[in-house]
């Protein structure tokens, strides 16, 4: 359970002072399906950072599952981003010189935590990619690199999933796939955040929060 | 798929650029192996050349010990000489075993039309004064017997049976040829000096003499003893010969070490250069890495690795390459040094390897620090924003 409130997010640009979230309260539980709407820099962006524990706001409470993260030092947010939250981002982030199974594995690493091979496998079959085991991302196509990067989210068995514009790269069809698949782990119980201008796939989440300048203009 | 496996990897995504930036690392460990092997093994093969040569220590006029460690080690003409009683007189000191005299001098050719340089000696002294020679033939019975050295012999076309004269009085039988040294022993003819001193009309008159004590245990109290009882006469022990050629090679040293670390810094920088590039083509990949789970530590310790793993791999192919080449090493090293002990100068010594590989580490533990510094502070929203 994520809860947010009175949420405030203050940039500095220069000596512009940039007012990203300007108190947001929201609260996504176990198992939630949100999605985030709103046109470009109205801080859907920045509201997914805060989320996914890799930046701190400058105002309001934030606890994740009970815990307040706001003041948390650089190495507790690290422990709470590998074992509760898997990242999926627009430009996928493989590592070039990496196979399909390495990329996978990538979280497991930074861990220290072992996982079997079988269960890493599987985790590729259940993106559909156990024939590409062995292949390198510019072996992969756009559809492909994603799932690779939904399986790398997924290793470390996290309570979210914060997927950034997933489909932003990818053409119709792959992106009607990735949806499914997403769709799929929640139904499997993972909370699912996604940020996204497709209106027609935000509109098939449980939930759509709406953003604009920052504040929460509605939730459907 | 540990770290280390991580950054092997990262190296091999730029091959090229990685292969030449250890190309660099290899080329400057080879250096600083070979000039410390080479230097190590330029004082044993000095060590061991003059504690080979059976004398303690000599006497020569007074005058520069710098010219004395010359005659010792390559028979340096010295524009002096010792009157044939001080030899007298050092023989009645107690406690000399042996007294062997050399002459060393120019010689006219007038075949040639140059002049030679001739080493006189007692020819029944030869092992003990150069025991490492090897000749090919046989070392003079009689006073028109000479021994070329192989650069003579080579220059002139000189056979076993040949026949030299100089000053067009006095023709000598080469009774033997001595094998290449790689010293300047090779330049010399080597007469009995009885011959010599004839031949130059200095009767009873030497450069130097070589002197064995009875007892190696009192060679300072007989010494002194000399330096005493015989005046206008210099000694100078092997010991101080060594350290003579010590000092000189000394500063030769130093000025080749600091060109091998100066190649050490310039390659050091460049794999600074080289993992600086990468690490700012792969901003979005740490900012990434930075969200899936990986700390500040964790992107500091893979840059560190591939640093340290560039360098060590370059320090490892340093050695081979140095090993491989060091006949190629020596041979231009003896060329152009006036005096290079006999032997293997460059041995691969397993220590001084391990030390190189170790100074390697370092050097690359040193070049990452700040671009692993760099990396861990990229901040993950900015790189993931691109």
């Amino acid at each position: 359970m994520i809860e947010l409130k009175g949420i405030e997010k203050i940039y500095n640009r220069g000596n512009e002072k940039v007012h990203a979230l300007r108190g947001i309260d929201l609260g996504i539980g176990r198992g939630e399906f949100m999605s985030v709407v709103g046109p470009s820099g109205s801080g859907k962006t920045t509201l997914l950072h805060l989320l996914g524990c890799l930046d701190t706001p400058t105002g309001g409470t934030l606890t994740i599952d009970g815990i307040e993260v706001v003041n948390m030092r650089e190495s507790e947010l690290v422990r709470i981003r590998r074992s509760k939250i898997g990242f999926v981002f627009q430009h996928f982030y493989l590592i070039p010189g990496l196979s399909v199974y390495e990329n996978v594995k990538l979280p497991l690493l930074f861990g220290r935590t072992e996982k079997k091979i079988d269960e890493i496998v599987s985790l590729i079959d259940l993106v559909g990619l156990k024939s590409r085991l062995h292949h390198t991302p510019n072996q992969l196509s756009g559809g492909e690199m994603q799932r690779v990067a939904i399986a790398r989210a997924l290793v470390n068995n996290p309570e979210f999933i914060l997927a950034d514009e997933p489909t932003g790269n990818l053409d119709t069809e792959n992106s009607e796939k990735i949806f499914e698949l997403l769709d799929s782990l929640h139904k499997r119980g993972i909370a699912l955040v996604l940020v996204t201008h497709n209106s027609e796939l935000a509109a098939r989440a449980e939930r759509i929060i709406r953003l604009k300048d920052g504040r929460l203009q509605g939730s459907d | 798929m540990p770290f280390l496996v991580l950054a092997f990897k990262n190296l091999l995504r730029h091959r090229i650029r990685s292969l030449l930036t250890l190309i660099g690392i290899a080329a400057s460990i080879a250096v600083l192996f070979s000039i410390i092997s080479f230097n190590r093994g330029f004082e044993r093969g000095l060590a061991r050349e003059l504690e080979r040569t059976g004398i303690h220590f000599m006497v020569v006029p007074s005058g520069c010990p710098h010219e004395v460690a010359s005659l010792v080690l390559h028979g340096a003409v010295i524009p002096k000489f010792l009157d044939a009683e001080i030899a007298s007189k050092i023989r009645e000191v107690e406690g000399i075993a042996l007294i062997s005299p050399i002459l060393v001098s120019q010689l006219p050719n007038p075949v040639k039309n140059r002049l030679d340089i001739a080493y006189g000696m007692e020819m029944s002294h030869i092992s003990m004064l150069k025991p490492s020679w090897k000749i090919e033939g046989d070392i003079p019975e009689s006073d028109y017997e000479i021994i070329a050295g192989s650069e003579v012999a080579g220059h002139d076309n000189i056979r076993i049976g040949d026949s030299v004269e100089y000053t067009g009085e006095k023709t000598f039988r080469v009774s033997g040829i001595l094998e290449r040294t790689g010293s300047q022993d090779d330049a010399f003819i080597y007469m009995p000096i009885k011959a010599m001193q004839e031949l130059l009309g200095k009767h009873e008159r030497v450069t130097a003499l070589g002197v064995r004590v009875s007892d190696p245990g009192r060679l300072s109290v007989v010494t002194e003893k000399l330096a005493g009882e015989v005046p206008g006469i210099q000694i100078v022990t092997i010991g101080q010969v060594m350290t003579s050629i010590s000092n000189l090679a000394s500063s030769a040293k130093i000025l080749s070490l600091s060109i091998a670390l100066i190649a050490v810094l310039i390659s050091t920088v460049g794999v600074m250069n080289s993992i600086l590039m990468a690490i700012f083509e792969r901003t979005q990949e740490i900012g990434m890495m930075r969200a899936i789970g990986a700390s500040r530590f964790d992107i500091f310790s893979i840059t560190i690795k591939e640093t340290v793993l560039l360098t060590t791999l370059g320090g490892f192919a340093g050695i081979i390459v140095s090993v491989i080449g060091s006949g190629i090493i020596e041979g231009l090293v003896r060329k152009f040094m006036p005096y290079v002990p006999s032997g293997k100068m460059i041995a691969f010594e397993p220590w001084l390897a391990g030390l190189c590989i170790a100074f390697s580490i370092i050097v690359g533990i040193l070049s990452g620090i700040y671009p692993a510094w760099k990396a861990s502070k990229v901040n993950p929203i900015e790189a993931i924003r691109g």
